[in-house]
């Protein structure tokens, strides 16, 4: 325990910074405990628990920004460090929008982030998780006969913050998670499926049998996979995928990026620039959200935060900062550590369930494409185009016919968001970041 | 409407802030340069207080006490950082960031098995409890004796006269500011400009069951500038960046100036790209940073990791013929200012050049200690770790395809219709199929033995083992990407070189909208 009274310290090195010339002092304490067990081949390959420790401190003075963290809490180096980057802050450039928030918020509730059971975990209650995971992973198919990576653990963290104008606050928040990684075997070819699940409430986690048996199945679905034809035709991505691919497209609705030009989305409000069917949403006191907390990283108060309104560009997602430049109100998606200054970023993030039925959208594309992953980088958000390896299955006359590999796929972006014309019923949070099931009316698909 | 029912206190306080203020500030802010000496030390290098913590006698104690339920090996690893980031964005100085973490941690393994614990403090009580933390992870099988550590001398691959991390901070906001006036005056169409600054000085001490104790200091620099160009609704980011474990010397080789000019143009030269064809295609990989294609095809899959989990498609391949005759892959830890450069790695093995790969053929593979017991093979000096937080894993250092001999000019000629890739972006890889991908930053279309239009960014796909079947020449012109590399693993993020001379492929896919 390297911090015995977390708001004594923070108190006194916000005062100390005040005194030595700062006009505004944030300070920003994080205490995350984290466990972990791995298993592999019925083996215990790592237990591991971590506690770590870290403090983050915000200076502004005339306008101008200072920033410091450091794991080194003694007191002489600290009280060093603070007038170091205060004089550091004097060499930075004066900004209108540096002010820090000083508006108390009001705590919307309980939003049911922290669970007791999770609290009373040790590392060694892992284990036979894990256990479990794998051994269902590899009793699922005979083609399975090993996993790269099984894992169950868990996370508390605790945030302590305050600032010259809000007082002393604190949060504590749990999660538990389980992951697999089977590796499906067929004559000289080998292929990987994985699945995870993550949750604030472990109650709401899945089982490791079904984890276990949802890896063996995506690697097991893979052997056999084969290119297709380079062509253009509608693109389904599961629900999985979709949400991989909306946290690719999340910087796109970042104020900075609209501010200086980096998003192919700036001075877009107001237009519709994806299908009526498409309702996209930032939420932060979403109860039991990956995403949620009380007050985002520099204090602002979380909210939801409609972002597309079935279709049309409403809301980008904002810190203190960027509002302030922009004339709005804060959004509340500061996202930080200790170790990094207050960036936008989203909080739970996910485009709204609609109506349709997965199957059905399978059942209504005569020849297409089903992704179930994608890999790599791929995103343009400047120009607004996205080109990415991935992997899912083909279909011929509404049903799957074979696994693919060695493909892309690859449009301009604005076109697919307005191109989306089905969304599924199917939207299920494992990330903070998620989606139902998607098509796309028509994508390039890159193939031999 | 939280807004309404909110209080502001920022009126209410200001006043009383800015009193306070006005009283100190002459005192504290007047002389902030002159720190006690003691105090310059622990912020500024492995001073006498670490030396003096860790020395040889408590390494010593640690490792014991690690080693006392059994297991293969121990070692005690400390770090200490200073780091410094400056970001220039909208022509504006908009943050300046001093980073400084330090902790250490004990690492245990018996056979695959490993335990690791770390503390953010680094003292001699807190080791001791995370060796026995760490220890647990051995079934009790009986006290091994670790060898006593003496100190080992490490022999700088390169000197670095005077580091750029230790300019002073306004010849580093200078260097942002003449980067960001140099960006806009390229052309009116540049629209915005922003520079990342990042510096670090890295101090190590590793000590070892097999009796390492070793001391290094690691420097590391980047600026990197990203430009946007606005034409109407077009948009399109230019990116260049400088660095590497350099001095101030380079600089003057390297001129920033020059760095930022490049990534405006590439914004602009953006602005009148074609879009990118789909489907595969003869292809063509520019030098230096185009040796992100050998880290994903092969660098990931042979480290050791995957190879001794039998996972890696490369694994037991030792010895055989896995690409085409010209090709050579190198891993060298050694290499000169390079950004994935270390005299000793993160647990005390003295970093080398490996030749992973000669004549097609499959010399080594990428092994850190407890990989290489594994495989009954010798560490090659690759375990890397991002911070004292983590145990080291086997990672690339600077990694390259060798020169070959062809004229790069003549490996364009002889293909009517392919693909350039002039300038790439980052990569990914699934080391058990082999299939990896890599975004291209800018490419140009090869039209009958010539580059032709420029193209906008795509991705290249392929699998491993057929895309290294498919080199077709090599070009004599090798160059090391020292300035941008940093590769991720398992959530551990460390500072990596890739390079290449120019390479032609018969046929890579490529993922564009054109067909």
């Amino acid at each position: 325990m390297p911090i015995q009274n977390p708001k004594e310290t923070l108190e006194r090195v916000r005062t100390l910074a005040e005194r030595s010339g700062a006009a505004e002092v944030e300070t920003y304490f994080e205490f995350i405990t984290f466990a972990e067990a791995r298993v592999r081949e019925r083996e215990v390959e790592l237990v591991q628990q971590s506690a770590i420790t870290g403090f983050g401190l915000r200076v502004l003075r005339d306008r101008k920004m200072g920033f410091l963290y450091t794991t080194d809490l003694r007191r002489k180096i600290l009280d060093e460090m603070v007038v170091r980057t205060i004089a550091l802050a004097a060499q930075a450039s004066p900004r209108d929008e540096n002010r820090l928030p000083d508006q108390t918020f009001i705590p919307a509730g309980n939003l049911e982030i922290e669970d007791a059971s999770i609290l009373r975990m040790r590392p060694e209650d892992l284990i036979p998780l894990a256990r479990s995971i794998e051994d269902n992973a590899l009793a699922h198919d005979k083609r399975v006969q090993t996993t790269r990576s099984t894992r169950a653990g868990y996370v508390v963290g605790e945030v302590h913050f305050s600032n010259t104008f809000i007082p002393y606050q604190m949060f504590r928040s749990t999660e538990a998670y389980y992951s697999c990684t089977a590796v499906a075997v067929d004559g000289d070819k080998k292929r990987e499926g994985s699945y995870f699940d993550r949750k604030r409430i472990f109650q709401d986690l899945t089982t490791p049998e079904r984890l276990g048996r949802k890896a063996s199945e995506r690697a097991v679905a893979k052997l056999g996979a084969k290119a297709v034809p380079s062509t253009k035709a509608p693109v389904i991505f599961e629900a999985d995928a979709a949400g991989a691919f909306l946290g690719g497209l999340v910087g796109a609705f970042n104020a900075l990026n609209v501010l200086e030009q980096r998003t192919f989305l700036a001075n877009r409000k107001g237009q519709q620039i994806a299908s009526p069917l498409v309702t996209i949403v930032d939420d932060g006191i979403m109860r039991r959200g990956l995403g949620t907390r009380p007050f985002d990283g520099e204090g602002s108060q979380t909210r939801k935060t409609v972002v597309v309104d079935r279709g049309v560009m409403t809301r980008f997602l904002h810190t203190a900062a960027t509002a302030r430049r922009s004339n709005v109100t804060p959004t509340g998606n500061a996202t930080r550590g200790y170790d990094s200054l207050p960036v936008v970023g989203p909080t739970n993030f996910y485009i709204d369930r609609g109506s349709a039925k997965p199957d059905q959208m399978i059942q209504q594309v005569p020849k297409g494409l089903y992704v179930t992953g994608s890999a790599g980088f791929g995103f343009d958000l400047t120009a607004g185009e996205y080109s990415q390896q991935v992997e899912g299955f083909w279909i011929e006359g509404g049903k799957i016919v074979h696994p693919v590999e060695g493909v892309t796929v690859a449009g301009k972006l604005d076109e697919m968001l307005l191109g989306i014309d089905a969304v599924g019923r199917d939207l299920d949070f494992r990330s903070h970041i998620a989606s139902p099931t998607i098509r796309f009316k028509e994508l390039t698909i890159g193939g031999v | 409407m939280p807004e309404d029912h909110s209080i502001s206190r920022r009126q209410f306080l200001r006043n009383g802030a800015l009193l306070s203020g006005a009283i100190l500030a002459g005192g504290a802010a007047g002389a902030p340069w002159i720190r006690p000496p003691e105090v310059e030390a622990a912020l500024m290098g492995i001073g006498q207080e670490l030396r003096e913590i860790l020395n040889p006698e408590t390494v010593n104690r640690i490792l014991i006490e690690a080693l006392l339920r059994g297991g293969d090996f121990a070692d005690v690893f400390a770090e200490q950082r200073f780091r410094t980031n400056i970001v220039l964005d909208d022509g504006k100085i908009d943050s300046v960031t001093y980073g400084y973490p330090r902790g250490a941690g004990v690492r245990v393994y018996w056979r695959r098995q490993t335990g690791y614990a770390f503390s953010d403090e680094i003292q001699y009580e807190s080791l001791l409890d995370a060796a026995r933390v760490a220890s647990a992870v051995v079934q009790n099988q009986g006290a091994v004796a670790p060898i006593d550590v003496s100190p080992r001398s490490i022999h700088p691959p390169f000197t670095i006269s005077s580091p750029v991390p230790l300019m002073p901070e306004t010849s580093k906001f200078d260097l942002l500011r003449r980067m960001d006036a140099a960006a806009r005056a390229v052309d009116k169409r540049i629209a915005s400009v922003r520079i990342e600054y990042a510096d670090d000085v890295r101090d190590v001490l590793i000590g070892t069951s097999d009796g390492v104790y070793a001391i290094d200091r690691q420097y590391q620099v980047v600026a990197a500038c990203t430009a946007t160009a606005v034409d109407g609704t077009n948009r399109r980011t230019g990116f260049a960046s400088l660095g590497g474990r350099v001095g101030t010397d380079y600089l003057a080789r390297r001129d920033p100036e020059t760095v930022a000019r490049e990534a405006a143009q590439q914004a602009i030269t953006l602005l009148t790209a074609v879009p990118a064809p789909a489907g595969p295609m003869p292809v063509v990989i520019a030098p230096g940073w185009g040796g992100v294609l050998i880290h994903e095809s092969f660098g990931h899959a042979l480290e050791g990791d995957g190879i001794r989990r039998g996972t890696s498609l490369l694994s037991g391949k030792l010895g055989q013929k896995i690409g085409a005759p010209g090709l050579r892959v190198v891993d060298d830890a050694l290499w000169g200012y390079g950004r994935g450069s270390y005299a000793v790695d993160d647990e005390g093995v003295m970093g080398q050049r490996t030749v992973l790969v000669d004549g097609g053929v499959l010399q080594s593979y990428i092994l850190d200690r407890q990989s290489a017991q594994y495989l009954n093979l010798k560490p090659t000096g690759n375990g890397r770790r991002m911070t004292y937080r983590n145990w080291p894993l086997p990672r690339m250092s600077n990694t390259y395809i060798d020169r070959g001999s062809d004229d790069p000019a003549s490996l364009l000629s002889g293909i009517t219709k392919g693909f350039y890739a002039a300038d790439l972006g980052g990569g990914s890889v699934d080391t058990t199929s082999g299939n990896f991908n890599f975004a291209v930053r800018m490419g140009y279309l090869i039209e009958n033995g010539k580059l032709t239009s420029p193209v906008r960014g795509a991705v290249l796909i392929g699998s491993s083992l057929q895309t290294m079947e498919r080199i077709e020449g090599v070009g004599n012109d090798l160059a090391v990407e020292q300035a941008r590399g940093t590769c991720g693993k398992d959530g551990q993020m460390v500072p990596v070189g890739v390079g290449q001379p120019t390479v032609r492929f018969s046929s890579i896919t490529v993922g564009g909208t054109a067909i």
